[in-house]
């Protein structure tokens, strides 16, 4: 998905020079060609995340279209009050991508894992909150909502999922219906994993890759049927709750930190979000009544 | 003390009775920064969006009531106005907000942000090959703020001679973290320094109006509360804090006196 951010943003900076890119000292190989041709709106800015969005944010208020691209936690739980104050408050907008996702460095442990950036982004007012599934849907939103003046977040993965889903910006959809009473919601690329659980069972499944503003009108066609929100993160059900009424159940994140290294993968069975996982809790879910 | 940051401190002393919000002594110690400023910039009150206007940001933005006198002293609105000072719908609230005030280029208040936006304007103006120059004013206890020097090494590093940093060397830090020797820690940071008395108009205008070499630093030493003897020597008290009738009285008294043996 990094490799598709920056096709895209390569691309976009062609037709329009006030695309910049912002680097907090990562990606800057994957970037070499755009700073060959774009050397004057390239900037591998430094390991300092707040001046990152704050100066993004000034960039913004005079006209361009500021990428900043760093790992998650730290451009956006550690620069939480910037992206607050100079890009929401402000009114001054710019766009984050982020990397790393919430497990994608599952071997460097728990200081880079992000899992929390989708719930605390979509708390701040003006701000769009993104979470594409795979490199198709990362264009389709990145160039639909770049130029906009309003501070957007997209949290990217290393490790897309490979269904082909047509997107649209704001707008949920209906991977399966199949008239159940449940039904479960995800978000990103672990709709890969939800679909492999979910395809011998009879539930519905919802997708949304925009967290803020959420999809309420597809959720509220649901509004009958239980929810089962399965994510990698938080963020996701506090967004569906949007619509009032609702009952909904979480299957995702502990409330511990996830300690264990090795790959995504690792810590995804670890939390039973693998594809056994998933099924097996989804399976109880629609067995049960309430 | 010139005539013009007198009348400035008198405004500031009459919206703070007035409205019965404070933040005097940090207002006061920045008006001669704020006054040399706008004099240095290119402005049109008439037109606060004027499209080739250079940018001033108050970084400190608990300065707001200061900001806003000097702002009415340049003609962007009566200074009758700022009597509304912090109240409900007031549009001048005790931190400054962009949207509300004509003049304000950016809403601050938490210590350490808007420097940070007045290097990304610079880098804007630098791209777009535009002549505009970007001011911002930092105070000493922004200083302590990380987010501060991040900034201030992005800008040295980028290479912004449109960016001019004023340092309001006030003391306010002295029962905290005070930054001994500001003007050699920003010249470590790779800045033109400039070390300069923060209450003297012709030695900031010809700080502000040197050719830059680079981000150019002003250190301005200051007195907070600059003006009244009694917030000189009682800064923490008189931080955030509005005068009753009598010690409003017992203010402009000295502030009078102090403008007399001036």
């Amino acid at each position: 998905m990094r490799r598709q951010f920056k096709d895209t943003v390569t691309d976009l900076a062609g037709h329009d020079d006030r695309v910049v890119v912002i680097l907090g000292d990562i990606s800057h190989y994957l970037f070499s060609a755009f700073q060959e041709k774009h050397p004057s709106r390239f900037y591998n800015m430094g390991i300092c995340e707040n001046a990152l969005i704050s100066v993004s944010a000034g960039l913004s208020a005079q006209g361009f279209h500021p990428f900043v691209h760093t790992i998650a936690p730290f451009i956006t739980e550690r620069s939480l009050e910037q992206i607050k104050l100079d890009m929401c408050y402000n009114e001054f907008g710019g766009n984050i991508l982020s990397c790393g996702s919430s497990f994608d460095y599952a071997w460097d442990g728990a200081t880079h894992h992000c899992y929390g950036d989708l719930a605390i982004l979509r708390l701040l007012p003006g701000m769009e909150v993104i979470q594409p599934g795979s490199r198709k849907e990362m264009d389709v939103l990145l160039r639909s909502q770049y130029n906009n003046g309003r501070p957007t977040y997209f949290k990217l993965s290393d490790h897309p999922h490979a269904i082909d889903v047509d997107v649209r910006f704001g707008k949920g959809v209906v991977i399966k219906d199949a008239a159940s009473p449940l039904t479960v919601v995800t978000a990103g690329p672990l709709l890969a994993n939800v679909l492999e659980a979910c395809k011998d069972l009879s539930v519905n499944v919802l997708y949304f890759p925009t967290i803020k503003p959420i999809d309420k009108e597809l959720i509220a066609r649901y509004r009958d049927t239980r929810f089962l929100v399965v994510h990698d993160g938080f963020g996701l059900r506090e967004a569906i709750n949007e619509v009032p009424g609702l009952n909904t159940a979480y299957h995702g994140v502990p409330d511990a930190f996830c300690v264990w290294y090795g790959t995504v993968h690792d810590i995804r069975r670890e939390i039973g979000l693998d594809p056994a996982g998933i099924h097996s809790v989804v399976q109880q879910a629609a067995a049960s009544r309430r | 003390m010139h005539p013009d940051c007198k009348k400035i401190r008198h405004d500031i002393l009459i919206a703070s009775r007035a409205s019965g919000h404070g933040h005097i002594p940090t207002s006061f110690s920045i008006v001669e920064m704020l006054y040399a400023t706008y004099r240095s910039m290119k402005h049109d009150p008439a037109n606060p969006r004027s499209p080739d206007r250079d940018i001033f940001i108050l970084s400190k933005g608990h300065g707001a009531l200061g900001l806003y006198c000097v702002l009415a002293n340049a003609g962007y609105f009566p200074v009758e106005e700022v009597k509304t000072f912090g109240a409900y719908l007031s549009k001048y609230g005790c931190h400054p907000d962009r949207r509300k005030v004509p003049g304000v280029e950016a809403s601050t208040g938490s210590l350490g942000h808007g420097i940070g936006i007045a290097v990304g304007m610079a880098l804007a103006f630098k791209l777009q090959r535009s002549p505009r120059r970007v001011f911002t004013l930092i105070g000493d206890g922004e200083a302590n703020e990380g987010s501060t020097w991040e900034a201030i090494m992005v800008a040295v590093n980028v290479g912004l001679p449109n960016l001019t940093i004023l340092l309001d060397f006030n003391k306010s830090q002295v029962r905290s973290l005070q930054i001994p020797n500001p003007a050699e820690r920003l010249k470590a940071f790779g800045c033109d320094v400039h070390d300069v008395g923060g209450h003297d108009v012709a030695e900031l205008l010809a700080a502000l109006q040197a050719p830059a070499r680079g981000v150019k630093a002003i250190v301005a030493n200051t007195i907070k509360g600059y003006g009244c003897r009694t917030m000189e020597e009682n800064i923490f008290e008189w931080h955030r804090k509005s005068p009753d009738a009598a010690q409003y009285d017992a203010l402009l008294r000295e502030l009078d006196a102090e403008g007399a043996a001036a």
